[in-house]
Parts: C-alpha cells; structure tokens; sequence
C-alpha cells in the first residue's frame, strides 16, 4: 500500500512539470467538451428553400406562408437560372416548384401536384425537410378546407415528448460529450507517463526495485484517476453551467459510474502505454484504439443499434457506450438506481480486466530481461 | 528537360530522394499512409447512420377491435417501428419509456370503435422517448403521417390519399437516401487531413530528433530546397492516399463518383498543401515527435469537429458556423461532398477553391517562415 502511495505521488509530481501535459489535462478537455457540445448538432434550423412559383395567386402565396411559418425553412433568392440550379450550387437545400394552374386546379377539385426536389445530401436533414413540407402542407390543406369529402379527421394524437419536451439537442449531446471526454483524455495521459518509462528507460530502474508490476500500475492508476476527476468535476461545472443540463437521475450511482468510469479510461490508457514502444506510438494507439471507438460506437451522435452489424458487436466492449447510456439516464431520464445498476457492475468488470492485462504485459517484460 | 535527369543531379532531386527512402522505410509512416483510410472509411463508415428505424414500439390496446387492430398493423407494416412487449397496462408502457426499454408507446383508448361509428374523434396518447431529440422528431412525424392516412383510410376509404394540394417530393443526388454517401466524402477529408499533418510533422521532427538538421544546414543546401524537397516527394504519397480513399469509398461504400477526377485531384492537391504546412509549422514550433503529437491534438481536434464531416454545419449554432470560416477543412469537405455527389465542377465550388487556396498560400508562407526561424 505504501509503495502504491509512492508511486502515485511520484507520478503527480511529474506530471505537474511539464507545461504541455498540463494544458493536455486541463485545458484541452474545457475545449473539447465546447467543441462537441456545441458543434454536434444533427437537426438544422433555417434549411434554405429556393421557391420558384409559376402561380401568381394569393392561393400559392398564402401556401408558400405556410411553408416557412414553422420556422424550419428559410426563403432564399436568387437571380439567375432555375430553382433546381440552386441546388447545385448548394446555395439551396429544397426547390420547391408550384405549377402554373396550381389555383385553378384546387378550386376545380383536382390535385395540385407541386414539385419538391430535396438535397439528399445530408441524410438527415433531408428527412427534416421532406417531414416538414409534408406536415405544413397538412396543414394548409385543412386550414383552407381543401381535403376531398368529409373534412374532420377522427383520429388525433397526443404526443408527450418525456424528458426533453423542447427537444433540445443539447441535452442528448452535452452528458455524452462530458462521457466521452473522459474516455480520451485521462486515457491519453495515463498512456503517455506509461510510455515514458519505457522510452526514457526508467522502467528498468522500477524493474530492479521491488515494487511488483501490479502496485506499479496501481499506483499510476490511482495518480490519473485523482487528476480525472479533477477533469470530470470541471467538465460537468461547465457543461450544467453552459447547456443548462441539471442532475436529475439518481446521485449515487452517476457518481459510482462516473469513478469506475474514469478508472477504466486509466486502466486501458496504462494498458495501451506498457503496451506501446514509444510515447508517440502510445499517443498512435490512444487516438486510435480510444478515441475513435469512443466517439464512433459509443451512441454519442446516433444512436447504438443503427451501427451495422459486425462492427455493432465491438459496440458492446466499449465503456464509454455503457457510460453514455448512464450518462442520459443521470442528465436527462432521471432513471431510478436499481433500473440501472448493472452499469457500475460491467464498468468494474472492464477495469479489472484492463488492471491484469497492463499488469500482465508489464510482468512479462520483466521476466524477459 | 525530362525529369528523370533533373532528380538525379540537383541537390533538390537528391534530397527528395532521401526523403522519399526516408518516408519508404518507416513502417509507422506506410501504416499511415495505406491502412488509415481503410480503417477511418470502414468505422465511419458502418458506424454512422442517421437512419430512423427498428424504433422498439408498445401498444396498449385498450380497444380490442378491428379498427385498432388495423391501425397497430398500419404501424408495423414499415421498417421504421417493431413491436415489442409493451406489458399490461399504460402505467407499466410508462415505465418501459422511462427506463429506456422502449422509445415509442402507444395507448389506444376503449372508446375507439364507438366514436368511429358515431364519427366523434378519439385522442390517441403518443408517449416519445425524448432524449434523442432528432430521433424523436422524425419518429414523431413518421407517427403523424401514418396516422393521418389511417383516419383517411377509415374515413374515405380510399387507401390512395387525395389531397388538393400535393407535394411530390423527390431526393436528388441519393435517391435512396443512403447515409453513408453523406459521411464518406467527409472521411475522405478527414483522412487526408489527419494523414497529411501527421506525416509531414513526422519528417521534419525526425531531423531534429536525431541531429540530422544540423547536418543538413552544414551542406550548401537553402532552407528553401531542404522544405521543397520535402513537400514533393509527400505531396505525390498523400496523392496516392486520396486515391486509396477515393478507389475504397466507391468500391465498399458504392458512393458514386458523379464529378471530375481532375477537378478532384487539383482540389485535393491543394488542402495536401494547407495539411503538410501545419505539419511543419507543428514541428517547427516543438521539440520532438511526442510535443508534435501532443500539440497536433490542439489543432486536429478543432479542426475536424468544424468541418462539417460528422455532424452537417448547417446544423451548428451560428456562432460555430462563423467559426468554421477560419476552417481549412471546412471548404475541402464541402467541395469533396460537392464533387463527389453532385458532379460539381469549378464554376459550383469556386469558393472553396478560393478559400482553400488562400489557406494553402498563407500556411506554406507562416510554415516555411517560421521553419527557417529556427535554423537560424
């Protein structure tokens, strides 16, 4: 125990020599978690519509209102060229081209066929845009009375939104970017003092003392777990203070989740680091290994179970996925404990077996030499 | 003059031959190259999808009659809903929602069949789960348009709508709006980005790692030639790295390739430029390959998450779409989606082929800049 205690406050008083580490730590993550709580962003506002209206009634002009009433699309002008050519030149995301006997066909009760050609581009907001046209179409149609036969529907909906009646985006992006911001930064640190040892050859100097590979990466797991929850406490300050996101689920086990969590991130970045030659390739290794599996597979941008499928079963190894669920279900659902304990449980499964395996390799390095 | 001379006996051919052999032996650096678009595409690739489907659905069905049960069949007849174990009440669907069991229920009410036929209109509860804002948009508007054409159906019972006024959308440039052809051309950009500032930043650092740069300045060699030759024989490998890209998306991705290779080719060649000048103005600013990596951090993270290659930038906040102005990738990924998926040409994407090449002139000039700096 003693040995571990060393160890760890070896590792910290290293780690706070050096200027660029310290900025890697603390200054970094405050950007990263602007970044991606920010600049996430899948659903847009103000999609451009270019509108070419051969039908110059006050019929076409009070549907073209309606159109941009809900205030997800936004008129644009041009000069030159047609309707279609805007969206070539991206100026536009939708044409919408309303036919010269639009007016006359709807007061003679035939349908009006308007032309809508949708930038597929962006997937999803082309989806927006087409579910958009169509609901303010609706809504046109039943507001001017132009539906054929009997007008008064029998069926209609009630929809309750839980948790983010707003549906703003901030709270689904803002707990899984404070997740994943602790899956890449404590990881990285943990893997760069690991490497260092390697690369400056002190390892060997810790291999003739007497302290065992298991109080070696004990002790410098303890040392970046304290400095990651230095990251996680700053983190969740600015992200309650900044997208206004509240603790609404169930304190004892965000927090149990949370340090498990941030072990595991440690653990595997000790892992990658024994595992690593050198510091850069630990750094390689780090981005490629955490990072991208991590931002990719954990559910952050789109939901888990739209990955395909053998790369879903890799989504299931991955904390930070188990995490960002835990995350939500703190933030925003306000899940009960007990729905959710087996969060904590699988976190501690992945750190005990990150522990052994960098222990492993560490052991094995030594009985080589 | 033929080239083949010109390599052999210039100091800048020999010195891009060095660099060339150099770059040939790392293994990491070729790993970089060649493997990392294969890797980025493939993840990427099937682990991004927008696509609102296999939405776990409950039911409960208060009703029991034949016009419930036609509605939950109109329901499930798509992709987009699956039904799952809703239990047995609307309290225990609740409770599904909230733990995050299920991301859809539905309550039908008992007085469904009597109000049809007494023509009275029956409320019908949505519950969504919220979270997922974007997902719980578009699923709320999947539920409104089915309902909307059930109550037609029972209404009218036509099962073709006739609307007075009626839109016929149509998507162009993906038709079958298939979500990869948004983000493979943004991991194209991605991929040439990473790659180009990691492998520059890489051959400009190892001199200064392991003291050759000292031996480089003793011979008669300017700083001039030592950088030129080192942005060529780089240039022409990222070149390749983008046709692997390119040849990878088309071949695994089926993303067509509607443009001009040449327009490409010339627009790629240009963001190598902006990528290889923030290679060697990283490495020019520290000391050694792990300062390099470290610093690189700073700049790729912003760099990537502004260009619009994960999440569309129409979607950012304004303030972050200003932002992405000063963002060199921003104009490469828009006009590789443009080429690639519209079949842009230069009078389309002009822009972007300003900007970046305003970006690729000023980087090249602060790198080269601050490199000779500190030869001195």
């Amino acid at each position: 125990m003693k040995r571990i205690w060393a160890q760890c406050l070896k590792e910290i008083a290293q780690f706070r020599r050096d200027k660029l580490t310290l900025a890697l730590a603390f200054f970094l993550p405050l950007v990263a978690l602007l970044l991606y709580g920010y600049a996430t962003r899948l659903e847009a506002k103000d999609i451009p519509v270019a509108i070419q209206n051969f039908d110059s009634s006050s019929l076409s002009r009070d549907y073209v209102d309606t159109l941009f009433n809900n205030g997800q699309l936004k008129m644009v002008h041009w000069t030159d060229g047609d309707a279609m050519r805007q969206l070539d030149l991206g100026n536009a995301k939708a044409a919408i081209v309303i036919p010269p006997e639009f007016s006359r066909k709807i007061r003679q009760n035939i349908a009006a066929d308007v032309q809508v050609l949708v930038d597929g581009t962006d997937v999803n907001n082309a989806r927006v845009v087409k579910n958009s046209i169509l609901a303010t179409t609706q809504y046109f149609v039943r507001s001017h009375h132009l539906s054929a036969g009997n007008d008064t529907s029998l069926l209609d909906t009630e929809v309750r939104l839980w948790f983010n009646p707003g549906r703003k985006e901030a709270l689904y992006v803002a707990p899984g970017a404070v997740a994943i911001n602790l899956w890449i930064f404590p990881c990285l640190l943990a893997a760069l003092a690991m490497s260092r040892e390697r690369e400056y050859g002190t390892m060997l100097q810790l291999f003739t003392s007497s302290i065992t590979s298991f109080q070696l990466v004990a002790g410098k797991a303890l040392a970046y777990w304290i400095v990651g929850m230095i990251q996680a406490m700053m983190m969740l300050f600015l992200a309650i203070v900044l997208f206004d996101i509240r603790l609404v689920g169930d304190v004892v086990i965000y927090f149990l989740s949370l340090s498990i969590f941030v072990f595991c991130s440690v653990l595997f970045g000790l892992l990658m680091g024994a595992r690593a030659q050198t510091q850069s390739a630990a750094v390689q290794m780090v981005a490629t290994a955490g990072f991208t599996t991590a931002l990719l597979l954990s559910g952050f941008i789109y939901p888990v179970r739209n990955i395909t499928f053998p790369l879903s079963l890799i989504s299931y190894v991955v904390p930070a996925r188990y995490f960002v669920e835990a995350s939500r279900n703190a933030f925003v659902r306000g899940s009960d404990a007990l729905s959710q304990i087996q969060i904590p449980l699988y976190l501690l499964i992945c750190a005990f077996i990150f522990y052994m395996a960098a222990s492993r390799v560490l052991r094995k390095m030594q009985l080589d030499r | 003059m033929p080239i083949g001379p010109l390599v052999k006996t210039t100091r800048l051919g020999a010195l891009a031959r060095k660099e060339m052999r150099q770059i040939m032996r790392d293994k990491q650096l070729i790993f970089i190259l060649f493997l990392m678009p294969l890797i980025q595409l493939c993840i990427y690739g099937y682990a991004l999808s927008p696509d609102v489907n296999h939405l776990r659905l409950g039911i409960i069905d208060y009703s029991q009659s034949p016009t419930s049960r036609g509605f939950i069949s109109a329901l499930c007849e798509n992709e987009v809903f699956e039904r799952r174990d809703s239990g047995d009440s609307e309290a225990a669907l609740g409770e599904k929602v909230r733990g995050g069991k299920l991301d859809v229920g539905i309550v039908i009410p008992p007085e469904l069949e009597r109000n049809f036929k007494s023509r009275k209109v029956t409320e019908i509860q949505v519950l969504l789960d919220g979270v997922d804002a974007n997902t719980a948009g578009i699923a709320n508007a999947y539920i409104n348009q089915i309902v909307m054409s059930f109550d037609r159906l029972i209404r009218t019972g036509s099962q073709i709508p006739f609307q007075r006024a009626a839109p016929q959308i149509s998507f162009v440039y993906n038709q079958g709006l298939v979500s990869n052809w948004f983000f493979v051309p943004g991991v194209i950009a991605l991929v040439l980005n990473l790659v180009s500032t990691l492998v520059s930043s890489a051959a400009v650092v190892r001199e200064k790692d392991s003291g050759t740069l000292e031996q480089l300045l003793m011979t008669p060699v300017s700083s001039f030639q030592i950088l030129t030759a080192k942005i060529i024989p780089l240039s022409a490998l990222l070149l390749i790295n983008v046709s692997v890209s390119l040849f990878l998306s088309t071949f695994l991705f089926h993303v067509p390739f509607r443009g001009n290779l040449l327009v490409f080719f010339s627009v790629s060649l240009l963001y190598i430029i902006v990528g290889i000048s923030i290679g060697i103005f990283l490495a020019a600013i520290s000391e050694n390959q792990r300062q390099t990596l470290l610093t690189s951090f700073f700049i790729n993270l912003p760099v990537i998450q502004l260009s619009g290659a994960i999440s569309p930038l129409e979607s950012m906040p304004p303030f972050f779409q200003w932002l992405s102005l000063l963002d060199p990738l921003r104009y490469y990924c828009s006009a590789v989606r443009a080429i690639l998926l519209k079949g842009a040409g230069f009078d389309a994407i002009w822009r972007d082929v300003l900007a970046l090449a305003i970006f690729a002139v000023v980087l090249l000039w602060l790198s080269s800049a601050r490199f000779r700096e500190q030869l001195k």
